[in-house]
């Protein structure tokens, strides 16, 4: 049984999170379930197809793969087709988002649900304030 | 008036039953036969009036235990199907992990503190459901501070630079909880000022909380951490 945590770049989706950061949730997360980590893998950044990932699971096998999201999944579908098919045995756990599972059924639906999310329109905080907020809350309900 | 409309233009909350009681009684024995050292018999009363012997610590280990039933938001989602449709529609953003909330009766107590949901960055867009697991007879439950109010006291920190400041922790609000009845629901706005006053019974309060939007509303700092895609069946 071999363990991997994957460190991505510093935008995972929404998210802007440090490797270091990264490895602190990840740790976390195998620290209260009882993992133990073996291996740690670090994907190159601007790159978001987990390729480094796969080659070490050709060499190491590895049995649990420990990311901080599903953001973290590629995002082309031809991609992701690719990482199920070669890492169907292994099971995925998702730090941020507490859930764990393996094969083609759960990996599709992280993508899908990665890809609802990146989809979501976003109201970005540093430019707006509570009454903006509350004026939108207001607005939008009596439309 | 509708929820949505007491929600909106009137007092930013509103009360109505549980769609499906079953279901939410179903909630309510899992998490109670989750926490009774005696499974075969599950007695939500019983387990209220253990729960006052516990200390904090152990209080706040069992909700943290408690985050990992994930299955909570949606069975507590299902159980109030209509409100939350008419609210957000079919395709949802909920709250991955439902709180399930303890509070104890008696002086220095943990409780929460005079809040609006909105400081925790959920976005404008969310509404929030808190069911109590048993009938509210006594102050055990939560005041809401009508949305009126609220603002204006939101208005009044923003315009001083402060978020959830002294003005909201300090305020003298008219504390009466709400007292609601096992199988209702109060459904507030991230705009409405609500906290827990200190209550005397011989026994705790337990209930559970979601927080939900449409997906077809922008979302704030809360992403995929917080919420999870959920559709609605029939």
């Amino acid at each position: 049984m071999t363990t991997a945590t994957v460190t991505t770049d510093i935008h995972i989706g929404h998210f802007k999170i440090p490797s270091n950061g990264q490895n602190m949730i990840m740790n976390d997360y195998a620290r209260r379930n009882n993992i133990s980590v073996e291996f740690v893998i670090p994907e190159p950044i601007m790159s978001n197809q987990l390729a480094t990932t796969l080659w070490c699971h050709e060499d190491y096998n590895f049995s649990h793969i420990v990311l901080c999201s599903i953001h973290q999944l590629p995002k082309d579908k031809k991609k992701i087709e690719n990482f199920i098919k070669k890492t169907k045995d292994v099971e995925f756990h998702f730090a941020l988002e507490g859930i764990k599972g393996k094969g083609e059924f759960f990996l599709n639906n992280c993508f899908k649900e990665a890809e609802v999310f990146y989809k979501a329109k976003k109201i970005d905080s540093l430019k707006t304030d509570w009454i903006e907020l509350y004026k939108l809350f207001k607005d939008s309900k009596n439309k | 008036m509708s929820i949505q409309e007491k929600i909106v233009n009137g007092p930013g909350y509103a009360i109505a039953p549980i769609d499906d009681l079953k279901c939410f009684e179903k909630l309510r024995d899992v998490i109670t036969e989750k926490l009774q050292s005696n499974k075969s018999e599950i007695d939500i009363n019983e387990l209220r009036l253990k729960m006052t012997s516990m200390s904090k610590s152990e209080i706040n280990n069992i909700m943290i235990s408690l985050l990992s039933f994930n299955q909570a938001s949606e069975i507590m989602l299902n159980s109030c199907k209509n409100i939350v449709k008419e609210l957000a529609g079919d395709e949802v953003f909920v709250q991955r992990r439902a709180n399930t909330i303890f509070n104890l009766p008696g002086k220095d107590q943990r409780r929460q503190w005079p809040h609006y949901e909105l400081m925790s960055g959920i976005s404008p867009f969310t509404y929030v459901i808190w069911a109590p697991f048993h009938d509210l007879d006594d102050k055990g439950g939560v005041f809401y501070i009508n949305q009126t109010e609220s603002f204006e006291t939101i208005k009044k920190e923003h315009e001083q630079g402060l978020v959830n400041g002294p003005t909201i922790l300090n305020k003298n609000y008219d504390e009466k909880p709400v007292k609601l009845k096992y199988g209702e629901v109060i459904i507030f706005s991230p705009f409405i000022l609500h906290g827990n006053i200190d209550f005397n019974s011989n026994k705790a309060r337990i209930a559970c909380s979601i927080r939900f939007q449409s997906i077809d509303k922008p979302l704030m700092q809360k992403n995929s951490d917080f919420y999870k895609y959920y559709k609605i069946n029939e």
